[in-house]
């Protein structure tokens, strides 16, 4: 008679310490194991269902302005400090892990409109409506804690004076320039009392400013008289103008794609375009209800963050029509500000109720150090649940968010009316001789027209 | 004097400029530059479209001389033409120059005097001359305020040299008062090749008239310069093409890949260890000593190399002694316990046991079956030799002498045993053929056995049987002529053998003829008979067309005669219900439910043979063997009955009760054939479509069809089960046998059968005939199916071939996981991610490793569209939308 007898070479299932991990011997042959897609599904529903259960993207809020947060920038350079300006003139760094006051930047008399940061983090450049912009060098606050500068008053290093009240301030990448916007576009160095270049297009005021991280030379700015122009900082004119029907809040360029910008809209949406082609967006971003105030990219460029009127933050794909994702509070009121930070995994907003909030980029992630193995679990749950999201019931699940009754509302409105208009446009052009009424997509009815 | 003046205005600008911080530098320069690219555009001035207003003004009133001279004004011409045509492209640098972000003053200083030596426009040299002079008197100013710091005198007291320096720096620049003219320069090229068409083409020039055109508007210009600033930062932006194209199509972005951690392995710490103790220091010491490390370097790798392959072949060497040893030792513990044990049963049954492994083994090897066979043969020599177990032993010798009769059970048990085991010896073994032929025989029986065949496999038995018979006593003729059997006493024995033999040969020959020719008849019978139902009682009402089908033909394809088979005995049991369920069946089912009546009557003779039946058909139906056979089918009839019960029920609707009263009449006329009724020989002429339809009977593919759209409906409106007794509860006492089944029961199943019934009327393709419209829904499966085809993919293959495979760390070696699992964007926390870097992008980068690991599960024709669109893919949402679904590139 023969036996068979399980045999077992004593070098594979030795282990050199007692720690270790027995390894486990699989037969991967797909005859053996005809379930799997069915198994594979299951985790993904699971792992879409266990994500929900863990977003809790909140992690706390920073309390201390005694007005509106109306403009925040990030240290290009720390990750920790996050600066922030208020209604009220009130200047403030935040460190972010204690979540307090770090320091205090008094001197403005009205509002700060603009912050930021040169890209060594040493210098902070802060303007707003007193018509003043004031150089401030940052704190070395890394090795402070935050109660041992909690009450730290930092002197502005210049206060230049000038003829207009500001808007915006954006600081250009790796040099001493940055620009400011009012009712022109002015270009300061570090080491200027007065701007070494000023732009000017129309007469309208300029709302926003933001250089390309990319392209240093490059920036854009939005006006209120609803156009979009770039510039080119090598040349003594602006480059182009768009003018859309609604004005743009703010707009924020791609760090990953220099000719790519986001901008964030009036009319509720943000229009992604392409600067070489700015006859019509690549993508228009609809979700939100209300305006669109501010906007920031994620330094990966994947994603960007979204502060809006209708107190709400959302997080859409740099390509993505919807949002993926939306935060909002009980408490928090309307979004003048938001930001990513440099490592691409938090999200801050700024908004009227006086407060920041510190938000997880990813709403599910485990905060902290994961093992191997539990990252690798994670990873591989991501990619099941990505493999089948087209599925009925994972999409349903990964899909579902609950809203506040106001935006749920807004948003049904806003469908209905959005519904209601495109029958009319039906209706009419059906009427109408064929070929008088052409289509014309969405994002194109959105501008008006393209200057040279 | 003019010139003065302006030299005058430079200085006190100078002196201003060194009395200002740096900062103001740059707008200094600036200015200097204007006047500078006045200079440089005097050539330029007079073609005058595109040069600011405030330009031209300013070099009108220095340069008040005009271009006189006709040659001058045809060089204008000339150059006017060039102007037009590139005026697009040297607008920007004007304006890059004048921006003032560049400190380009040294580049100016540097490059004035080459451009000044091309430019042979006698005009210029004036500006020049004098920014020449202006620079030498910034110099000279220098100078002279250094001296007179230096010597306390008056300023004035050093200027005269400066002036002097002046003069000096203009000879290269300066021609005098004469202007040179085209024809000067081209008089050198005199008699060269092209000369004279260069010449032509001057007089051309020369002979057109020329007006100079107005500059542009304002806002002409200022739209044209962003037009310019556009194109070039457009151009500008367009080199990261490539580099974004290749960030998207890349599986995975890593960033904070590089960050720099510090040492974290113990090599690498050990590696920076520096001995502090002494004892330390003394083991460095020892360590350290450049014989071992060279030792160590040289051979010591090599000798660590053979000790390794050497106790390698050691451990191997004793693992195998000690495998032997330890097999041997176990043998030794078993040879001896069992050494050890006393019972003799145990010795006579491991005897036994033994010798059955012999035998068994003969089969396995042949070789061993030779050896044994040798053995076995000496055995038996041996035993004819000694005839040890013949009686002749002494014990047996008693035994016989007292008389067997006298003796108890167990001794003659054993006298017959031994007895026995001689035979057993001395028989002649049988060869390996001869066994493998008696294996097939078997296998022959059973396949005679098998309900397949019955009538024919009796017959095929006998017949072998006979042939059997009579080759062996063909065989048994020959009869050896050497050896032991030559001998006259055995040549007759055998004979006697061998009549005694034949005897019974020849008399189990007589029995198979018999029992053959009785076979034949029952076959004969059969068929005719169903023929001749056949024609007389279907022909005449139905024009059916009737298979002359008998159980011996239809033996040949046996699984249609199974089916039939099956078909008729469920009714053997349920006469009455079946008859009516029959009764309802479609017309095209007409062959089939002609058929199956003849068998259910045939069933139904079968089991009531007394009442109906003529003589030949109770000798037909009482055959053992089909009894058997009947027996044998009953079960399996069973489980295929219900089927056969939907198929008939199924199509119960369309038929009207017409059929009913024709199969009534079918039954009596098998009742009437079996009466032999006089109303069944009446006989049509079969009609033409009866004629065609009998012709294609064979492949009927209508049939066919029904028979699939009936499957069809039945598992899509699965028939309601039939109610049946059920088990439990008065099982034993026969209770429900009596009473029926319950009337809940039978009335759900009616209901069951209505709605079916309605529900198959609804069906889209209850009145197409010809038409299959499955309307099958799967629930439970629906939730596993994507709605819509997702957006990337273009067809459903495409899409399941992506999700084809899985990626789990089940189905998946570890190696691999890593790769299928790795998320789009691979970033830590914590990590400051700098924005996009330009680089250079080569085909063979770290993205295109990570792709190709990846590609295993990337839909391949995204890949190819992406690389079609290679321009635009960049721009296009559409396109980046497609990436990101598809599969696991750009996804989040």
């Amino acid at each position: 008679m023969k036996v068979k007898v399980i045999s077992r070479s004593t070098d594979e299932f030795t282990r050199e310490r007692s720690q270790d991990l027995q390894k486990v011997f699989r037969n991967y042959d797909p005859n053996i194991r005809s379930q799997e897609r069915a198994v594979e599904y299951t985790r993904a529903l699971k792992a879409a269902k266990l994500e929900k259960i863990f977003a809790r993207p909140f992690i706390g809020a920073m309390d201390g302005h005694i007005d509106a947060v109306s403009c925040m920038a990030k240290n290009p350079n720390h990750l920790n400090g996050i600066f922030s300006g208020s209604v009220d003139g009130d200047i403030r760094l935040w460190s972010l892990t204690s979540r307090k006051t770090v320091c205090h930047f008094p001197g403005h008399q009205g509002n700060v409109r603009g912050l930021s940061v040169s890209t060594d983090g040493e210098t902070l450049v802060s303007c707003g409506t007193d018509s003043t912009v004031r150089l401030w060098t940052v704190p070395d606050y890394r090795n402070k804690s935050a109660g041992e500068s909690a009450g730290n008053a930092v002197a502005p290093i210049a206060v230049y004076v000038w003829k207009h009240a500001f808007w915006d301030v954006d600081h250009q990448w790796g040099q001493n320039i940055f620009a400011t916007v009012g009712a022109q576009v002015d270009i300061w160095d570090h080491d200027r009392s007065e701007p070494v270049n000023t732009f000017k297009w129309g007469n309208d005021t300029f709302i926003s400013v933001r250089f390309n991280p990319g392209e240093p030379d490059l920036f854009a700015t939005t006006s209120s008289d609803r156009s979009i122009i770039l510039y080119d900082l090598r040349m003594s004119s602006p480059a182009r103008k768009l003018i859309m029907k609604t004005r743009c809040n703010s707009l924020s360029w791609n760090p990953m794609e220099p000719m790519n910008f986001t901008a964030a809209n009036e009319d509720t949406n943000c229009y992604s375009y392409d600067a070489r082609k700015m006859d019509e967006p690549k993508c228009v971003h609809a979700d939100h209800v209300s305006a669109v105030m501010d906007i920031d990219y994620s330094p990966t460029g994947r994603e960007f963050v979204t502060g809006s009127y209708d107190r709400t933050v959302r997080i859409f794909n740099y390509n993505g029509d919807h949002s993926k994702e939306i935060y909002h509070t009980k408490r928090m009121q309307r979004v003048f500000c938001v930001k990513y930070t440099c490592d691409g995994s938090y999200v801050i907003s700024g908004s009227d109720d006086t407060n920041l909030r510190l938000w997880k980029a990813k709403a599910s992630e485990q905060l902290g150090i994961l093992l191997p193995r539990e990252r690798r679990k994670q990873e591989y749950l991501d990619a099941v649940k990505d493999r089948y999201k087209h599925l009925p019931e994972v999409r349903r699940i990964v899909r579902h968010r609950h809203l506040p009754k106001p935006i749920y509302k807004a948003a049904n409105l806003r469908r209905t009316m959005i519904g209601a208009e495109r029958k009319k446009d039906q209706r009419r052009r059906a009427h109408s001789a064929p070929g008088s009424m052409p289509v014309q997509p969405f994002r194109k009815r959105r501008i008006i027209k393209e200057e040279e | 004097m003019e010139k003065k003046n302006k030299m005058e205005k430079h200085w006190r600008m100078k002196a201003h400029r060194v009395s200002k911080p740096p900062n103001f530098r740059k707008s200094d320069t600036k200015k200097k530059k204007k006047s500078l690219k006045e200079t440089k555009d005097g050539r330029r001035e007079k073609s005058g479209p595109h040069l600011p207003s405030s330009f031209l003004k300013e070099i009108g009133i220095q340069k008040p001389i005009s271009n006189s001279s006709d040659q001058d004004e045809g060089d204008d011409e000339s150059d006017e033409s060039d102007d037009l045509y590139e005026y697009v492209e040297k607008l920007p640098e004007e304006e890059r120059k004048e921006n003032r972000r560049f400190d380009q003053v040294e580049n100016y200083d540097y490059e004035l005097p080459e451009e000044f030596e091309d430019e042979d426009v006698p005009s210029d040299e004036e500006d020049d001359g004098e920014d020449d002079e202006e620079e030498k008197g910034d110099d000279a100013e220098k100078h002279a305020r250094m001296l007179q710091s230096i010597t306390g005198l008056p300023a004035k007291a050093f200027e005269d040299k400066p002036r002097k320096d002046a003069v000096l720096s203009d000879v290269h620049g300066d021609f005098g008062q004469e202007k040179i003219s085209i024809n000067d320069l081209l008089d050198p090229l005199h008699g060269k090749a092209g000369y004279s068409k260069l010449r032509k083409r001057l007089h051309q020039l020369e002979k057109a008239p020329m007006a100079i055109q107005a500059p542009l508007p304002k806002v002409e210009k200022e739209k044209l310069e962003r037009k310019v600033a556009y194109e070039q930062s457009k151009k500008d932006i367009t080199k990261w093409e490539p580099l974004v194209k290749r960030n998207r199509e890349a599986p995975t972005l890593f960033f904070g890949e590089k960050i720099n951690l510090g040492v974290n392995t113990v090599g690498a710490i050990a590696a920076g260890h520096e001995p502090r103790t002494e004892f330390e220091k003394k083991m460095a010491e020892l360590i350290g000593v450049p014989e071992i490390t060279e030792a160590q370097k040289n051979d010591g790798f090599k000798i660590l190399e053979l000790n390794k392959v050497s106790i390698e072949d050691v451990r191997d060497r004793q693992n195998y002694l000690a495998k032997m040893r330890s097999l041997l030792f176990r043998h030794e513990m078993k040879a001896k316990h069992i050494k050890n044990i006393k019972s003799k049963t145990y010795h006579r049954i491991l005897k036994k046991q033994r010798q059955k492994t012999a035998s068994s083994e003969i089969n396995v090897d042949p070789e061993e079956a030779k050896e044994l066979a040798i053995k076995q043969e000496f055995k038996r020599a041996e035993e004819r030799m000694t005839l040890k177990h013949k009686n002749s032993s002494k014990w047996a010798k008693r035994i016989l002498k007292r008389g067997l009769k006298a003796q108890d059970d167990g001794t003659r048990t054993a006298i017959a045993d031994q007895l026995h085991q001689h035979a057993l010896l001395t028989r002649k073994m049988n060869s390996m053929n001869e066994n493998s032929s008696s294996d097939e025989s078997t296998n022959d029986d059973s396949d005679y056995l098998s309900p397949g065949s019955d009538n024919e496999g009796v017959s095929k038995i006998l017949n072998k049987a006979k042939n059997k018979t009579i080759k062996a006593m063909e065989d048994e003729d020959e009869i050896p002529k050497s050896g032991v059997f030559s001998l006259p006493f055995m040549e007759r024995g055998l004979k006697k053998q061998k009549e005694a033999a034949f005897e019974e040969a020849r008399l189990a020959l007589q029995e198979y003829e018999l029992s053959l020719g009785k076979l034949g008849e029952d076959d004969e019978t059969g068929p005719s008979t169903e023929i001749k139902t056949g024609r007389r009682v279907f022909g005449g009402v139905k024009l059916l067309p009737v298979r002359p089908n008998t159980n011996h033909n239809r033996s040949d394809s046996e699984g249609d005669f199974e089916i039939r088979e099956e078909d008729d005995l469920p009714k053997v049991e349920i006469v009455q219900q079946d008859v009516h369920i029959r009764s309802a069946l479609v017309p095209d089912d007409d062959i089939e439910t002609g058929q199956g009546t003849i068998y259910k009557e045939f069933g139904d003779i079968v089991k009531n043979p007394g009442s109906k039946t003529t003589y030949d058909v109770a000798i037909f139906a009482s055959d053992s063997w089909r009894k058997c056979k009947q027996m044998g089918d009953k079960n399996p009839s069973e489980n295929v009955k219900a089927v056969d019960d939907n198929i008939a029920t199924s199509s119960r609707d369309s038929v009207g009760d017409e059929y009913n009263s024709d199969s009534e009449s079918e039954l009596e006329m098998v009742d009437g054939f079996l009466s032999s009724d006089p109303k069944s020989d009446d006989y049509k002429l079969p009609s033409q479509d009866d004629l065609i339809r009998r012709a294609f009977a064979g492949d009927d593919v209508e049939m066919e069809f029904k028979k699939e759209k009936m499957d069809v409906l039945n598992e899509e409106n699965p028939e309601p089960e039939k109610p049946v007794l059920l088990p439990g509860w008065g099982q034993w006492t026969h209770i429900q046998r009596k009473k029926g089944i319950p009337s809940v029961i039978t009335e759900e199943h009616e209901r069951a059968k209505r709605k079916r019934d309605e529900a198959l009327k609804k069906r889209k393709d209850a009145h197409l005939k010809h038409v299959i419209i499955s309307e099958k829904i799967d629930k439970k499966a629906e939730k596993l199916h994507a709605n819509t085809l997702p957006f990337p993919y273009t067809s459903k293959d495409v899409y399941e071939q992506s999700i084809r495979m899985p990626i789990g760390p089940d189905y998946n070696p570890a190696i691999s996981i890593g790769a299928l699992n790795r998320p789009a964007v691979v970033k830590r926390t914590g990590v400051i991610i700098k924005p996009i870097k330009y680089e250079d992008v080569d085909p063979h980068g770290k993205y295109e490793e990570s792709k190709e690991t990846k590609n295993t599960q990337k839909p391949k024709k995204n890949k190819h569209a992406e690389s079609k669109k290679s321009n635009k893919s960049i721009q296009k949402p559409m396109a980046k939308k497609a990436k990101l679904a598809g599969g696991k590139v750009f996804s989040k």
